[in-house]
């Protein structure tokens, strides 16, 4: 007995060398995918034709005809580029297919799909091929803008054409190799042209069968144009003005610049592009992008540069010279409306010319 | 993956519950896995304890039975939590200076070297110390009062874990005046054996001492132990959840990684903890005194999901992943065939979320492959990671206690007790989940002032950080707290009558070092928060008539002044150095009136009692969907009555038969609407100032903010329970059975959904009519919850938000057992438990309301106003744990 004893007890401090049961080894997940493993289907339609099959429902105001439930299967592809990498896009992919034809023509067509989830950006990135068959989902449009996905209620009791479930992904869509970023559905529309704002001053131009596109355009933001830089905006729901001016703080003392000529504190003057204060109902500013071509300064038209306040556009500092600004071209109401992808999507043009 | 400890892992060595029932539990209200979805259970899941006594035997019948009879319910006698009882070991209080309570997890699988423990009830005296108004219990760990021999347990079971493996040794005193014990264990589950789902257990126990008698005077003794522990966690759930996994044992916290299960949620704990005890004695055995001295370093740590702001939450009960946030099931217009048959693609995603739950296991666990991969696509900075969260704590305490029985009839005691508590809260990152860093910013902050804000930085003295596996981030500080406690009592006796009378004065100091300089709260993050003194103090007295030998008639009093406890002191401990407002000592009013009593063979015990809790503080932090942000809600001003009847009833047939029947009828509920204070981490001072003001909606005048907790109950326990059983033995065989019935259980209550600013944003207020109508009737303001007021603006009336109790039931529990003499001296036990014979699967045995709205607010200048509803409710989805199913431990020990 007296020899169990010892023995017993090397065993278990022996025994006991061997660390935790919390250990796990990093999975492989180089083929992880939320799509379907094994394929939705022929492509047999473009968006375009879907644009036209469906076009009662895409061009549709509202009034619960705005969307329709697939029953066939039909099958469509296109490259994903726009997505919600830069957090601006909520629950949304745009889908773009040159339909064989060149780029801004007839058959290069958009749509958007909405996925239930957010972060969606790994799983669809830019430049990624998709196939997705429609049986099942919804095809129509929200707020004018030709979408798939499926209905649901707002929060303020609105029937309209929603977010996927992220598990349909699994039924109804597939990937179609690894993404390209050279993928030529990647550049954008250039509007940056006399022809471009000819095309956005057009008001016939507004339909189902032109948004949603990506696009680039050329111009300023009104509301740094100018006096307007020093004129905070207040906010319509929060009741707070907006943040337009920080202190110029003199390095050598530490404490804020004078103007020595009119003994003036000294500010730098800025605006963000959706600070909270601002938020609208749909959580959202709007900013007004006055687009404009080369060489035709005063002809501009006005764009509605819409971005969520809790992204990272949303704290970006206005640009106050002439800037490029790439993004989803959407119409709301009569008005055309813009969704930058993220900040990349802002770019001063040459050394920055201030209006 | 961190390393964890040294522990066993053979299949043979398994691990097992054994009296220390307490140590065993689950959490009782353990957690989600986000850093913002804290609950107001969050903080007090360190706790790891159900129970105020353990199972230790006291003169009290009652005590002694409910200890272990009614732990399967996590039972509390008489609601009381846990800080209001004490433990020592050998003659050191053990309690933990900073939450209050004793941490029962330090002593995990040393069965044999605590077995030598007394308690005493409230209406007692112990020599060892003064006693709180939950009691206490002493244990006695030097290594002469082990069994001088071997002893070698081993257990199964199908509980948190499988199987233990123990083995004792003492030598008892040698000749030269030494005694020596020790005493290893090791308790073990592998994933998924245990008896909630993806959960594992992993705990070694050590026991070392030694004890030198110089003389009949002088002892001296060294006693080490520890308890090395890892253990996976269980979540609660809602209903729904439960209903869709169709278990009441289904377990959010785990998941599948490359095949393999894990789980999100893992504690490590493991508290060393040394004693030096010196024990000195009157050659005429009237006078003894005993000094000890201790030293501890409790690490403990929890593990958890994090994520960035954009990131979904990986959680698979997140609510929107379930099927009722496709519209409201609630809503009987809504939840119609015919607004069903206008929307069927309601009824569609609702399948589709359904059929996804209920196909296969996999679909309703973590995915942990998603999130690797997610964090491989985002390039280097994981989005996803799983953190740990510390709170270690670092004590010495010093504790000297002096006994004199000047006489036949009397005797008093006096002692000092003295604590330095040093705690430690910081969180690392445990895993990265395949990425290569993450930054070191407060997301919350971040989403409302910019990633490049000052604001957003955890710590504005290391800004954007990259912080990589171990490394710490997100907060860092410390809490200090010193006590000191100089006690005193006496027991006099005199022909029939008994009385007692004690006191004690205490002070109590407490301060906050930051370590970190959040962003958000510059100038007042970093450094010490100065210190917070308190005075308090406790009186009791016991009065005692004892006509004869069969009946007893005592009266207990106490009153009592306490210091918070320092977890509570602070408005946002993670972040900031204020103190809470109103930050006072709790007062305590108890008294207890029992008889004790035997007629022939029946005997037994009737108790009332009565306790009133003034001045309590009580925090609970939660995500807060109005600020999108993680959020502090202390409530200041808690007052609570406790107060019921005990029993305790055994008629011995036979000296080999008895019947017993024991129970308690008790009441434990608020009665005042505390003042509350909210501190949302990442806001400013404005957003802060705007959210702690209370506007009158009839007078438009600010008041103080208030939590409507009148008449709601304490939580997680069982507010009535009852034993019917027999005890039978024979020829050294050992039977039991047990039928208990449980019943008034609640949920612990939202202080959130509480809120006087939650009624009015969410429209549940009212001002009476010239003639004193109301819209709401008396059953709706219960219900739901209103505030009325006069035409004047003064509050005429306040209903809390109605509680939910659970349904009562019973449980029928067993036992079997054998004792046998071998050859050589040896003798072998073997008993064998049965709980919940009848694997009664829905007993409730506690949960939680969860902090978050129905609707949608818009904020307006600083003011709140109910927007739209949302889909999901909720208000009518609290997350709950349920009683184990059927379970069994057997035990078998042999001396030799």
């Amino acid at each position: 007995m007296k020899k169990i004893i010892p023995t017993l007890a090397c065993a278990l401090m022996a025994l006991g060398l061997t660390g935790c049961l919390d250990r796990t080894d990093s999975p492989d997940v180089s083929d992880y995918i939320i799509t379907s493993p094994t394929g939705v289907g022929q492509t047999n339609s473009t968006i375009y034709q879907l644009k036209q099959d469906y076009a009662e429902y895409m061009a549709a105001e509202s009034g619960g005809t705005d969307f329709v439930k697939v029953d066939t299967s039909l099958v469509i592809e296109g490259v994903v580029v726009a997505n919600d990498a830069g957090g601006n896009l909520y629950q949304t992919l745009v889908i773009r297919d040159l339909g064989g034809g060149e780029a801004g023509g007839e058959k290069d067509q958009c749509i958007q799909i909405g996925v239930k989830n957010t972060w969606i950006a790994p799983y669809f990135p830019l430049g990624q091929r998709i196939k997705i068959n429609l049986q099942g989902l919804y095809v129509g449009n929200y707020s004018q803008v030709p979408k798939i996905g499926t209905p649901y209620y707002t929060s303020a009791g609105n029937r309209k054409l929603g977010p996927m479930l992220l598990q349909s992904c699994r039924t109804n869509v597939e990937l179609l190799g690894k993404p390209d970023p050279k993928a030529p559905e990647l550049t954008p529309i250039n509007l940056t042209t006399a022809e471009g704002i000819s095309w956005l001053e057009k008001g016939s131009n507004q339909s189902h069968m032109t948004t949603p596109r990506l696009i680039t355009v050329k111009g300023y933001i009104a509301e740094v144009l100018g006096s307007q830089l020093r004129i905070p905006l207040t906010g319509s729901n929060s009741g707070d003005p907006e943040p337009y001016r920080e202190a110029v703080i003199d390095p050598a003392t530490g404490k804020q610049k004078v103007d020595p000529a009119t003994g003036q504190p000294v500010y730098n003057y800025y605006k963000l592009f959706a600070p909270e204060e601002l938020y609208d109902d749909g959580y959202g500013v709007n900013r007004t992008l006055l687009a404009e071509s080369e060489g035709q300064s005063g002809r501009a038209v006005q764009i509605a540069l819409r971005t969520g306040t809790q992204n990272e556009i949303s704290f970006m500092r206005i640009p106050l010279v002439e800037s490029t600004y790439t993004g989803v071209l959407t119409k709301y109401g009569s008005d055309w409306q813009m969704q930058l992808r993220s900040k990349d999507d802002v770019r001063p043009v040459g050394n920055g010319n201030s209006k | 993956m961190r390393k964890g400890f040294i522990l066993l892992t053979v299949a043979v060595l398994w691990g097992g519950q054994g009296t220390w029932a307490q140590v065993e539990t689950t959490d009782s209200l353990s957690v989600d896995n986000a850093d913002f979805t804290f609950t107001e259970s969050q903080l007090d899941e360190d706790a790891d304890v159900a129970q105020t006594v353990s199972n230790v035997q006291t003169a009290d019948p009652y005590l002694s039975a409910v200890g272990y009879g009614f732990s399967a319910m996590r039972f509390k006698v008489r609601a009381f939590d846990n800080v209001y009882s004490q433990t020592y070991i050998n003659g050191l209080m053990m309690q933990d200076v900073e939450r209050g309570s004793f941490n029962y997890s330090s002593v995990g699988g040393l069965n044999e070297a605590t077995r030598n423990k007394e308690g005493i009830g409230f209406g007692q005296m112990a020599g060892y110390g003064l006693s709180d108004v939950g009691g206490a219990q002493s244990i006695n760990m030097r290594p002469s009062q082990i069994y001088a021999g071997n002893k070698l347990t081993l257990s199964a079971c199908n509980r948190n874990y499988v199987g233990r493996v123990m083995y004792t040794h003492g030598t008892g005193f040698n000749r030269n005046g030494w005694a020596f014990a020790g005493s290893l264990s090791y308790r073990g589950a592998p994933m998924g054996w245990g008896n909630v789902p993806g959960t594992f257990y992993n705990s070694l126990g050590y026991y070392l001492a030694v004890q030198k008698r110089f003389n009949l005077q002088h002892d001296l003794s060294l006693v080490t132990y520890g308890s090395p522990t890892e253990r996976a966690q269980q979540g609660a759930s809602t209903e729904e959840a439960y209903a869709l996994a169709n278990s009441h044992y289904y377990n959010p916290n785990w998941g599948y990684q490359g095949g393999k299960k894990r789980n999100a949620r893992v504690v490590e704990s493991f508290d060393p903890t040394a004693i030096l005890t010196w024990d000195w004695k009157s050659l005429d055995g009237t006078k003894d005194l005993t000094t000890s001295a201790g030293f501890h370093y409790a690490k403990y740590s929890s593990t958890a999901l994090g994520w960035s702001g954009d990131a979904y939450d990986p959680r698979p009960d997140y609510y929107k992943n379930l099927p009722s946030s496709v519209f409201n099931v609630y809503d009987p217009e809504e939840n119609s065939m015919a607004y069903l048959e206008e929307n069927p693609f309601l009824v569609e995603q609702w399948k589709d979320l359904r059929d996804r739950w209920t196909a296969c296991e996999e679909n309703r666990q973590i995915d942990w492959d998603r999130m690797y991969f997610v964090n491989r696509q985002n390039g280097s900075e994981s989005l996803y990671y799983q953190e740990r969260r510390h709170n270690d704590q670092m004590g010495t305490a010093l504790s000297t206690t002096f006994n004199h029985r000047f006489n036949a009839h009397g005797k008093y005691a006096a002692g000092l007790q003295l604590s330095m508590n040093k705690g430690l809260h910081y969180k690392t990152m445990a895993d990265l989940l395949g990425g290569q860093y993450f930054t070191d910013i407060d997301k919350f902050a971040a989403n409302a002032h910019g990633l490049q804000s000052e604001e957003a930085q955890n710590d504005l003295r290391n800004p954007n950080r990259r912080v990589g596996v171990d490394d710490k981030f997100g907060y860092n500080y410390n809490l200090f707290v010193n006590k000191a406690r100089a006690w005193v009592q006496a027991e006099y006796n005199l022909a029939d009558w008994y009385l007692a009378l004690g006191g004690s004065i205490d002070g109590t100091t407490m301060e906050r070092e930051g370590l970190m300089e959040n962003g958000c709260y510059k100038g007042y993050s970093y450094g010490k928060s100065g210190a917070a003194k308190f005075l308090g103090g406790n009186a009791k007295l016991i009065v005692a008539w004892t006509p004869n030998a069969n009946h007893r008639l005592s009266l207990a009093a106490n009153v009592a002044s306490r210091a918070p406890e320092a977890r509570n002191a602070f408005v946002a401990p993670r972040v900031q150095n204020n103190f809470v407002n109103n930050l006072t000592n709790q007062g305590l009013t108890s008294a207890e009136l029992a008889y004790k009593f035997t007629f022939g063979k029946f005997s037994g015990q009737l108790s009332g009692y009565f306790a009133y809790f003034k001045n309590g503080i009580e925090q609970t932090a939660y995500y807060n969907d109005q600020q999108s942000c993680f959020t502090y809600l202390t409530m200041t001003g808690v007052d609570k009555r406790h107060y019921g009847l005990e029993a305790y009833f055994n008629y011995q047939v036979t000296n080999n038969l008895s019947f017993h029947l024991y129970g308690t009828i008790a009441e434990a509920k608020y009665v005042s609407n505390p003042f509350a204070q909210v501190n949302p981490e990442g806001s400013d001072a404005k957003q802060i100032r705007e959210l702690n003001t209370f506007k009158n909606p009839v007078t438009g005048q600010n008041g103080q903010l208030q939590v409507i907790a009148e008449d709601m109950r304490v939580g997680g326990t069982p507010l009535a329970a009852a034993c019917l059983g027999v005890k039978y033995n024979i020829n050294y065989w050992f039977f039991e059975l047990n039928l208990n019935y449980y019943d008034r259980v609640y949920v612990a209550f939202s202080p959130y959904q509480r809120l006087n600013s939650t009624y009015i944003t969410a429209g549940k207020w009212d001002k009476l009519t010239a003639d004193g109508q109301s819209k709401f009737t008396k059953a709706e303001a219960e219900a739901e919850g209103a505030l009325i007021y006069n035409t004047q603006g003064q509050l005429v009336a306040s209903y809390a938000k109605e509680q939910e109790k659970f349904k009562g039931g019973f449980m029928l529990d067993a036992s079997i057992g054998k004792s046998l003499r071998l050859k050589h001296g040896r003798t072998l036990s073997i008993n064998l438990n049965l709980t919940n014979i009848t694997n009664n699967r829905n007993l409730k045995t506690g949960g939680y309301e969860q902090n978050r709205d129905d609707s949608y607010y818009k904020e307006s200048d600083g003011q709140y106003t109910k927007g739209e509803d949302r889909a999901y409710k909720f208000s009518r989805n609290s997350k709950y744990y349920y009683a184990f199913p059927f379970n069994f431990f057997l035990n078998v020990g042999l001396k030799f």
